[in-house]
């Protein structure tokens, strides 16, 4: 049991699939998540593919406060997701709603509508913290 | 005792070679290869050598969702039979010698056959998901399949109709016995090369799965170990069409030692895998109405020169 246990926890490890969701940023963090998925930082190095469906996915990358629109679906897209499932949230207004604060159609960080295991603030993020951010949560899968 | 012997022969043959699990090693050495291959063409190090293992145990650990508006039989059987056909159609491809498990006359045909029935499943999974995405994933599958397949099977009947037989065993034969003749045939390779990346739903001809457009494809709704199937059987597809075409177009073929054979097996499997790595960097996706045009217009009028070509040489020898 705990050698399958072992195993299971480092597939998980070595074979991250991400979604990305954009819940309301200013765009800025999301060309910053699309520009670590670029050959120059080659994150398939750590197993991590950009997958299309929720289905796929195993880690939801979400940058930007959540709006009261898109806070619908984030919830829905994170339950169409399959366990087990891991939520990065990027960018300050990601952590926190930033600058959005406050705003009268901005409910707060992701955490206000799903729960996150990963932090990675900046504003923008710079690819290398979202990829030392996803890396850091892979290790912790044990 | 014979009998059972024989019985255990098949089993075997069936079970471990080459069937189910050295076809699924395979498809995961490819895998890897295609991959790396890919990689180091964009200049960049790449996944892991034991990346592919490591994505099929994953999936085969997590959750399964099936949708409840779904078909709920057919969404689960649908992986398995995608996976049988392709298996299937492996026994009759030549691997250590230019000999197949079950050579007959006409098991080209079979095999081209056995390799539809992986695209019509695909339309079937779009289909009976009922997701939106990936009804049109497999509508956009079964469109292509119009496109390539005839150019497919006409490349592959121009160099048995030199050989005048319909079996991949006999075709291989004929052009160990007469390698020059093969560079008759390079048109049709390369019309089997680039149909092969439509029959395998890979760049150039991906738009039955292109995440840009239609999310997942047809495969949107899948997860977990159906996903894995699914893959496993893309993986296992490659391999099967790669020997396909290393079987049919290359005359190297070393009789009687199955290890060297069975090495240069692995080569000319890794040489086609190749080129199909460097077209899918190379090129960018068709549009579906370019890809059909492109053909109906280019590659079916290549191949049905080419077995023109073959016959008047055939007629000459
Ligand atoms: S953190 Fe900065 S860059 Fe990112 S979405 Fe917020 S304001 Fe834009």
């Amino acid at each position: 049991m705990q050698i399958i246990n072992k195993v299971m926890a480092w597939a998980r490890r070595k074979s991250p699939w991400i979604i990305h969701f954009n819940s309301g940023a200013c765009n800025a963090c999301d060309i910053e998540v699309l520009a670590s998925l670029t050959p120059r930082y080659d994150i398939e190095r750590f197993g991590i593919q950009l997958k299309g469906s929720p289905r796929h996915a195993d880690v939801l990358i979400c940058s930007g406060p959540v709006t009261m629109q898109q806070r619908d679906r984030i919830i829905t897209i994170y339950e169409q997701m399959t366990e087990p499932k891991f939520v990065v949230a990027v960018g300050t207004c990601a952590c926190s709603a930033g600058v959005f604060e406050g705003c009268y159609c901005v409910e707060g960080g992701i955490d206000t509508a799903i729960p996150v295991d990963m932090y990675v603030p900046g504003c923008p993020a710079r690819p290398e913290a979202i990829i030392d951010g996803v890396v850091k949560l892979l290790n912790t899968i044990k | 005792m014979a009998n059972l012997m024989s019985v255990g022969t098949a089993i075997f043959n069936i079970l471990v070679y080459p069937g189910f699990l050295f076809l699924g090693v395979l498809s995961l050495v490819y895998e890897y290869a295609d991959r790396i291959i890919y990689a180091r063409l964009q200049n960049r190090v790449g996944p892991p050598w034991y990346q592919p293992v490591a994505d099929l145990i994953k999936l085969l650990t997590k959750e399964t969702v099936i949708p409840s508006e779904a078909n709920n039989r057919l969404f689960r059987s649908i992986p398995t039979f995608a996976f049988a056909a392709t298996a299937a159609s492996f026994l009759y491809i030549p691997v250590w010698n230019n000999r197949s498990l079950l050579p007959f006359d006409g098991d080209l045909i079979v095999v081209m056959y056995f390799l539809t029935i992986p695209t019509l499943t695909f339309f079937l999974a779009g289909w009976y998901s009922s997701s939106l995405f990936a009804e049109i994933g497999g509508i956009r599958a079964m469109m292509q399949l119009f496109a390539y397949e005839v150019p497919f099977y006409m490349s592959l009947l121009g160099p048995a109709a030199l050989a005048g037989t319909w079996s991949i065993s006999g075709v291989s034969q004929f052009y160990r016995e007469h390698p020059l003749l093969i560079l008759i045939n390079i048109p049709s390779l390369a019309v089997a090369i680039f149909s092969a990346q439509g029959k395998l739903e890979r760049v150039p001809f991906d738009a039955p799965d292109a995440e840009t457009e239609v999310v997942g494809g047809t495969f949107t709704e899948y997860s977990g170990r159906f996903l894995a199937m699914f893959r496993m059987m893309l993986g296992a597809e490659m391999v099967v069409v790669a020997a396909l075409i290393a079987a049919v177009f290359s005359p190297f073929f070393i009789g009687g030692n199955a290890a060297l054979g069975l090495f240069l097996f692995l080569i000319k499997v890794l040489a086609v895998v190749f080129l199909l790595a460097l077209m899918r960097a190379a090129l960018a996706r068709f549009r579906l109405d370019q890809m059909v045009s492109f053909c109906w217009k280019v590659l079916t009028p290549v191949s049905l020169a080419q077995i023109l070509l073959d016959l008047i040489i055939k007629g000459a020898l």
